[in-house]
């Protein structure tokens, strides 16, 4: 592959890795495993990119492949990205953005998604991601008012796991 | 306000406890090697094809003593060279057939497209494996009825054994050869249960979705 191919590609997704970053926060539970799919989500996007045309948005074909990896392809492996590449370098928090109570909410949040199956948690995902029934039918395979009856027995799920 | 609408809230910020990559961070994941169920599988079947291709093959190769035996067997240089060919003939075409249900697989399609895809070239190696496990039983079956009517060294052995010990014979050489078909097949079943089991699990969520 051309060094443009690679160059472009590489600008496009450290301006959307947030994308990635959220399908691996829904997926995962930990710092290793969050970076192995990270990881293994971008191989496939390198993969597929010489067959993006673009009339699709990069972002949405992104969080497509992102799904894709995390519920289908994505197997845990012995590979890791080792804490020593991140050595050095500095987590950017915000102090002034900083929330105590709202971090604590999302944190209850999150673990109540953890316990969701993949395929639900993919609904919560496109729902997060303010698609709508259409492009969740279209991206999971199944018919827009099934997904519309499960993603409301998803909502009742999750209201029942954060008051049991 | 429903939990994921707190979530919604916060959703497109960025997590103040993660990191940003930088492009620089990027570049080297390019080059890493996936570790996806779809290479697994590819790598797991090709694996396979070499190993039944060789277990076919190379004795024809290899062994004068083999060959001389199957010209027995056969009794017939046509049909010797017409099973040769017909034995190469579906290797080759089990090969098309995972080149093509392989090539299918696209991350890009519908998440149960991508299953459903994944699931074909599957089944395509597991056909390839039934039929060899197939053409493996009645190579032993054969095997051993040759050897217990045509070989010399067998035939004066087995010369006082009465109708009930040959029935035993028989019954152990029948109950060895289905065990070790069994436990062939077992194996695959382990290995790709495994390899699949989440894939599996995932599709019937799908299904059960729509049903």
């Amino acid at each position: 592959m051309n060094k443009e191919l690679e160059n472009n590609f590489v600008e496009l997704l450290e301006k959307h890795q947030n994308i990635i970053h959220k399908v691996c926060r829904l997926y995962t539970d930990n710092y290793d495993a969050h970076n192995d799919l990270f990881q293994e989500i971008t191989i496939q996007l390198w993969k597929a990119y010489p067959k993006f045309r673009g009339d699709s948005k990069f972002s949405t074909w992104m969080y497509r492949v992102g799904l894709n990896t995390a519920i289908t392809l994505y197997r845990k492996s012995k590979r890791r990205v080792t804490t020593q590449d991140f050595e050095g370098v500095e987590f950017k928090i915000k102090a002034d953005e900083y929330d105590d109570t709202e971090e604590q909410q999302l944190k209850t949040l999150y673990k109540a998604i953890h316990k969701l199956n993949d395929i639900e948690k993919a609904l919560v995902f496109l729902y997060l991601e303010d698609k709508d029934y259409r492009e969740i039918s279209e991206t999971l395979g199944i018919s827009e008012v099934n997904a519309r009856v499960k993603m409301n027995r998803i909502k009742t799920k999750l209201k029942t796991l954060l008051n049991p | 306000m429903d939990g994921l609408d707190i979530l919604k809230k916060s959703w497109n910020k960025d997590d103040p406890n993660q990191r940003k990559l930088s492009a620089k961070d990027i570049y080297p994941m390019l080059h890493k090697k996936s570790s996806s169920i779809a290479k697994t599988l590819f790598y797991i079947s090709i694996a396979e094809l070499v190993f039944w291709i060789i277990v076919s093959f190379i004795p024809y190769i290899c062994s004068d003593n083999y060959k001389e035996r199957l010209d027995k067997i056969y009794d017939s240089e046509h049909l010797f060279t017409v099973m040769t060919i017909l034995s190469f003939g579906i290797t080759i075409l089990f090969i098309y057939l995972l080149f093509r249900s392989y090539k299918a697989i696209s991350v890009t399609d519908s998440a149960k497209k991508l299953m459903e895809n994944i699931i074909n070239t599957r089944k395509v190696i597991k056909y390839y494996v039934l039929y060899n496990l197939i053409v493996f039983g009645f190579s032993l079956f054969f095997g051993f009825y040759y050897a217990l009517h045509n070989d010399p060294e067998t035939v004066k052995n087995i010369a006082n054994f009465g109708p009930t010990e040959m029935t035993i014979m028989y019954l152990i050489l029948f109950g060895f050869s289905a065990l070790l078909i069994l436990l062939f097949w077992l194996f695959y079943k382990l290995i790709y249960g495994l390899l699949l089991k989440r894939l599996n699990r995932n599709y019937k969520e799908l299904e059960k979705i729509d049903d």
